[in-house]
């Protein structure tokens, strides 16, 4: 159990806290609880942890402040456990800086598969973060604003997007003109959502056209290369 | 012709007592005419006595008649004597006068054995050469009488009183008397009456009508656009019931703010405390062996966390911390689609002209999913248009399913019914659906309509106002 990884699970329920702690431990991992945010503060100056699991709505500091900490001083990925409500809903589009989130009550399974995703992530590019919170990009008439995870037409119409297409949208984006095959579309986007896996990108890559492109059939912006991959054709200009 | 009707309380108010007035007017009117008109026969009759008298006394002190006097006495009239009385029994009598008249008589030291007097609108041919009072108006009309500030009467004829009285030889003496039509004078003091009173009652009426109605407008206008956690209090004005109303309003829109205010407090509660044991409980069915049994209860917390959810967002609803802004409609359809025919269900929508509507986006796409979802449910598989009329954008959900009895129509909104008016779980849901999807579309100022299609199945039709 040396090498295993070494998660921080923070929350104020023990009755939560406590049985996800031994199917963590169960599955293979090595877990650390921490009540508060100050008994986690004095953790993580303890220990070197991998990633963290953190509750949103605490007693005291809450998760959305340590979490703040935490991505300004380390490496260390976050994950939010939180209750859903529109105020935690709305928190996370902002993009605090945390990598996922998951609400209760969630799937543990799903959840394992979440720290896989991020952890594969963090060790490929340290902390490359779909999209640096609070950009602006602009192409072809269209603007992305990634603290509100909206796309606008040159009319100020929101286009609706599901999360898939727009983590694909804001991947292709965030690296125009550069050839992007499926796999590191897979891997950029993947681990947001929990149908990820089973949709094709190719799928996603059509739907994003029908939304944006004059013409889908014959398109402008998302260009396909041939034996490659994907490439956003045009200029960005990022605010 | 329902404008006649004013709306308001002051309309009203005012319209019936201009009403009422107007109806006392003519009523005084008509009394004030019907006595004039009396007065004129009274004035004729008395002229008609006053000549009798005067011919008789003439006659009794054989007096020689002055100069000028024959002149006088034809253009006054002459009595007329005879064996039979002028007034003939097919006349109608009129005893007023009569009695009246015999009265005058005796009062002048005239004593007659029967005395007649009738009305009569055309003058009989034997009495021409027997009428007084013609040219009554002449000196009222003429030029001195004008130039001194008298006013023109009419010289109008409106009949003829006939006075008959018995001598004491058996002889009658009889003569004719103009009755005058009244002037329009009365008409003219009618209408200047009735524009004073006008003046004097309805322009105090207005002010206090508007003193009494503004309050009241204000305090409609209040409870229309009712803000639950309003902090600023209507301030109290108008009469003292009014000030009342207002106070009472006060009070309730206060409690109203604190019972919403305990409601949201609760729901947070339910939605965090709620959640988090719920949160537990899945990760301790991983621990269940029995895979058949571990889903089972995996389905059973999903249930009950789509139920929370539903619960939750119905109780949210018109407090919703997210903005309305223009989204484009097909890629919001499109993007609900494609979540359904992910899961291998038969939704088809084909991609119109371009809509956009001011809404809240993700409490839209919870209305549409439910009716969707309802479409798959009950009716297999679901069809989507969207049609613009006016100022309105309709977004059908059509179903091949066998569609809702038209009596249970409207019910089917009510919390926690389902179609099939059973509560089995195999049909799923939370029996929010419906209620939940017009909750968002009314919040947005539509609406959610179903009706069954002529070609079968349901039509189910989210409205909402166009951008």
């Amino acid at each position: 159990m040396a090498n295993a990884i070494h998660i921080l699970l923070v929350d104020d329920e023990a009755s939560l806290r406590e049985p996800l702690a031994n199917y963590l431990t169960r599955q293979g991992y090595k877990v650390h609880q921490a009540g508060d945010a100050s008994a986690a503060r004095s953790l993580l100056n303890a220990y070197d942890f991998d990633i963290i699991l953190l509750d949103i709505m605490m007693p005291g500091e809450d998760g959305l402040s340590l979490c703040r900490f935490v991505t300004g001083k380390t490496d260390i990925p976050v994950i939010f456990i939180s209750a859903k409500t529109e105020e935690t809903e709305r928190i996370i589009g902002l993009e605090l800086g945390a990598d996922d989130y998951v609400t209760k009550p969630f799937s543990p399974r799903e959840l394992v598969a979440r720290i896989k995703v991020v952890l594969r992530r963090a060790e490929k590019g340290g902390k490359k973060r779909a999209g640096s919170s609070g950009g602006v990009y602009q192409f072809s008439g269209w603007t992305l604003k990634c603290d509100r995870r909206s796309l606008t037409d040159a009319d100020g119409v929101n286009i609706s997007l599901s999360t898939g297409e727009y983590q694909l949208l804001l991947a292709l984006v965030s690296r125009a003109g550069k050839v992007l095959n499926r796999d590191q579309l897979l891997d950029i986007t993947q681990g947001r959502e929990a149908h990820a896996f089973d949709r094709a990108i190719d799928n996603q890559i059509s739907r994003l056209r029908r939304k944006i492109e004059s013409d889908p059939k014959n398109p402008a912006i998302i260009k396909t290369v041939w034996g490659g991959g994907y490439v956003l054709a045009g200029e960005v200009k990022s605010l | 012709m329902m404008r006649l009707w004013p709306r308001s309380l002051v309309g009203q108010l005012l319209l019936i007592v201009a009403l009422m007035l107007l109806l006392a007017q003519g009523i005084n009117s008509f009394l004030l005419y019907r006595g004039a008109q009396n007065q004129n026969l009274v004035e004729a009759s008395t002229a008609a006595v006053s000549r009798i008298a005067f011919g008789l006394d003439r006659q009794a002190g054989d007096r020689p008649v002055r100069r000028g006097g024959a002149m006088r006495a034809s253009r006054w009239g002459r009595l007329k004597y005879g064996a039979e009385s002028a007034v003939t029994d097919d006349m109608r009598r009129m005893p007023e006068l009569e009695m009246r008249a015999g009265q005058a008589f005796a009062n002048m030291g005239q004593g007659f054995s029967d005395i007649r007097a009738t009305f009569i609108s055309n003058l009989t041919a034997d009495m021409t050469g027997h009428l007084i009072g013609a040219n009554r108006g002449e000196w009222r009309n003429s030029p001195i009488n004008r130039s001194m500030g008298g006013r023109a009467i009419p010289n109008e004829t409106r009949g003829y009183v006939i006075i008959s009285a018995r001598q004491p030889d058996g002889r009658w003496v009889s003569i004719a008397s103009v009755v005058h039509e009244r002037s329009p004078l009365l008409v003219r003091t009618l209408l200047f009456q009735t524009i004073t009173i006008y003046l004097l009652l309805l322009v105090p009426l207005i002010l206090l009508g508007r003193y009494i109605s503004r309050p009241l407008k204000s305090l409609t206008a209040r409870a229309h656009a009712f803000q639950p956690g309003e902090a600023e209090e209507l301030p109290e004005q108008g009469p003292p019931d009014t000030r009342e109303l207002i106070r009472a309003f006060n009070a309730m829109s206060s409690r109203v703010s604190h019972m919403l205010n305990e409601k949201d407090v609760m729901l947070g509660a339910i939605g965090h405390d709620l959640r988090t044991p719920l949160a537990a409980l899945r990760v301790r069915v991983e621990s269940v062996e029995d895979e058949r049994e571990r889903e089972r209860m995996i389905a059973g917390i999903e249930d009950i966390d789509h139920m929370l959810d539903d619960i939750l967002s119905l109780a949210r609803i018109g407090r919703s911390a997210e903005p309305a802004e223009p989204v484009d409609i097909r890629s919001l359809i499109e993007t609900i689609v494609d979540e359904f025919t992910d899961l291998g269900h038969e939704v088809r929508y084909r991609r119109g002209e371009k809509r956009s509507a001011r809404i809240r986006e993700t409490l839209i796409r919870r209305a549409l999913r439910n009716l969707i979802g309802n479409a798959i449910l009950y009716g297999k598989s679901a069809d989507i248009s969207v049609e613009k009329s006016q100022d309105r954008l309709m977004i059908h959900v059509d179903d091949e399913g066998p569609g809702i009895p038209a009596e249970k129509i409207e019910s089917m909104f009510e919390p926690f019914l389902r179609g099939d008016a059973s509560r089995n779980r195999a049909t799923g849901g939370s029996g929010l659906g419906l209620t939940l999807a017009r909750a968002i579309a009314r919040d947005h100022g539509g609406d959610i309509m179903l009706k069954n299609r002529e070609k079968g199945g349901l039509r189910a039709t989210l409205l909402l106002p166009a951008d």
